[in-house]
């Protein structure tokens, strides 16, 4: 497979407003992105995903690492690497409020060098491909948020460059929006033969439409996984113990101490497991006051489940994912 | 280059559709801009015209349009920027492989030429209602004063650059207006100095020639040069300030809103 995007060794840190003082924003951040794929870039708020897409971009110029598209340097070649990507960064904030439709996408499309004449055809194709035809001559201002943000993903489309970057395209759209959004970056993908990194909070779009995830947290990749081999891997993990008595106190001490991943209720323990000896430790933790092991399932999981996991259960699981 | 056209004219037309689409906004500064100059010239009339009165109101005239010309252009530009970045289109125009400044160029142009129109129309136009005409030598004039822009341009770029960076760039875009008044008003006799100043040389020869009836043969090689040498360092240094606000912009992450 190609690769498009080579993200090695990023740092990124800012300084802050009041105190000067260094926050590391990412650190030491690397992934691939091959051509034709959708990638999902997940973690919880303040994670560095923002500003992971904006070093891509060369919005940001990286304290260390570097970032490469089509073999060029994002920042020491900036406009020779700007060349291949376009990016929404901030949904609807990215298009002009006081514009029509066709008038942003005529604009963003000649600040590109590309002629009105020239890109109208290419105006009605997404036009159409995003449902907006009937709303080309409306304002911006008088749009619903969903069709912003639908219309700031067509200005990205424009000038047909291989990746799009899109930071959290599902913001603030209700469930149907959402779904419709999706379904549209599928068929993104599919019939224009993108590669698309997309980042998000929102759990159905890494499940329906990407086919990896890179998982950060506090800055760090705590784990880059197909999605479906992510979700496997943690159902192999993942276990389900129903038990005949109550655990006492030790017990329950004993089995949060060595795993952090865990969920006692009355009679029922879940618990997802780092390694094969896992299944012995918990099952001695039990067999010391002789409680009865009733039943020992594998449970499944979601994505949820998973993202949530990985990004509370910190460093540990980065070494363990990323020895699968 | 070519794209670098359609760039410019991209801009042109956003340009245009805006003042359009905002018509009591641009029907308001046409008027008051109309308004001012009619004043000026029917001042003329009204005072009389002993030559000195004369030649006190053309001197007027001619540094208020000047001014007014520039500083619309310098505070659009400036005041456009803050707002994108508030809004967040500002990263999307960082996007372009043509560089940002390029749609800065694109943009100052649209200035620089539809702000032209409009004074000269509406200068025209006053004449015309007042019947009091300014003479000058168009062709000593106009190539003066496109010299003369040309670190108009720069200066354009120069607080561009600092629009992105400061986000209390606010206060000196209100500043400015008295600062471009003292360098559009002040001339070189009085203050040689200010012929290191941007435009200030310029605007000096302007003046000779439209109300001093100036023809080429009248400037020196000397002032020709000051012009030229002038306009060019205030564009080179105006990218460079630039280019060096855009870099520091990206270190620090403040190209949007944080
Ligand atoms: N321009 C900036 N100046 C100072 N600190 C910043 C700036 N941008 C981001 N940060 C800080 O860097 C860290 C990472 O932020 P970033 O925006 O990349 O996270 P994110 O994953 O996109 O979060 P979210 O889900 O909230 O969008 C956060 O702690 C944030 O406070
Ligand atoms: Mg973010």
């Amino acid at each position: 497979m190609e690769k498009v995007i080579e993200v090695k060794n990023l740092e990124k840190s800012y300084k802050k407003k009041k105190t000067k003082e260094l926050v590391k924003a990412v650190d030491g951040v690397s992934f691939d992105v091959y051509r034709g794929e959708i990638l999902g870039l997940l973690g919880p708020n303040g994670a560095g995903k923002t500003t992971t897409i904006k070093s891509i971009c060369g919005l940001l110029k990286p304290n260390g690492g570097s970032v490469h598209i089509n073999g060029f340097d994002s920042n020491k070649q900036r406009l020779k690497a700007v060349n291949y990507i376009s990016a929404v960064l901030e949904g609807n904030r990215n298009i002009y409020w006081r514009l029509t439709v066709r008038e942003n996408m005529e604009y963003f499309a000649g600040n590109r060098g590309i002629s009105k004449k020239e890109i109208q055809g290419k105006i009605d194709e997404l036009l159409n491909f995003f449902n907006l035809k009937q709303k080309e001559d409306e304002l911006v201002s008088s749009l619903s948020r969903g069709m912003q943000q639908k219309l700031a993903i067509a200005v990205a489309l424009l000038p047909d460059t291989d990746v799009v970057l899109l930071d959290e395209p599902t913001l603030g759209l209700d469930v149907e929006t959402s779904y419709e959004v999706r379904s549209l970056l599928k068929r993104i993908v599919e019939e224009h033969g993108k590669t698309i990194i997309v980042s998000t909070h929102d759990m159905p779009v890494v499940q329906e439409v990407c086919d990896r995830t890179v998982i950060i947290n506090g800055g760090k990749v705590v784990a880059d996984e197909k999605v479906e081999d992510l979700i496997k891997l943690f159902e192999t993990r993942a276990y389900c113990f129903t038990i005949g008595d109550e655990l006492t106190n030790q017990q329950v001490t004993a089995i949060e101490n060595h795993f952090p991943i865990v969920e006692i209720n009355d009679k029922q323990i879940n618990v997802t497991l780092e390694k094969e000896d896992d299944l012995y430790i918990i099952m001695d933790i039990l067999k010391s006051e002789q409680t009865n092991i009733e039943k020992i399932d594998r449970t499944t999981v979601d994505f949820e489940q998973v993202f949530m996991q990985l990004v509370r259960g910190g460093d540990q699981h980065e070494t363990t994912v990323a020895s699968h | 280059m070519k794209q670098l056209w359609h760039l410019i004219n991209a801009n042109l037309r956003k340009e245009y559709i805006e003042l359009k689409r905002y018509f009591p906004n641009t029907i308001t500064m046409i008027l008051q801009f109309y308004f001012i100059f009619l004043a000026m010239l029917l001042g003329i009339h009204v005072i009389g015209d002993p030559q000195q009165v004369e030649t006190n109101v053309q001197y007027v005239i001619v540094n208020y349009v000047i001014w007014f010309f520039m500083l619309t252009i310098l505070q659009s530009l400036g005041f456009v920027i803050l707002f994108e970045a508030q809004r967040g289109t500002l990263e999307q125009l960082f996007m372009t492989p043509l560089g940002m400044w390029r749609v800065l160029f694109g943009r100052i142009i649209s200035n620089l030429l539809i702000f032209g129109i409009l004074v000269t129309v509406l200068l025209v136009l006053s004449m015309l209602t007042a019947g009091e005409w300014l003479v000058f030598r168009i062709d000593v004039v106009l190539p003066v004063f496109l010299i003369t822009t040309i670190g108009v341009i720069g200066v354009g770029y120069m607080l561009s650059g600092l629009a992105i960076i400061f986000k209390q760039i606010q206060s000196v875009l209100n500043v400015l207006q008295f600062i471009l008044m003292g360098l559009a008003f002040v001339p070189l006799s009085v203050a040689p100095y200010l012929v290191f100043a941007p435009f200030v040389k310029g605007i000096d020869m302007i003046r000779l020639v439209m109300i001093h009836s100036y023809t080429w043969n009248d400037f020196t090689a000397l002032d020709y040069s000051a012009l030229i040498l002038n306009s060019i360092f205030y564009l080179v240094f105006g990218i460079f300030i630039y280019l060096k606000s855009e870099r520091f912009a990206m270190e620090r992450g403040l190209l949007s809103q944080y």
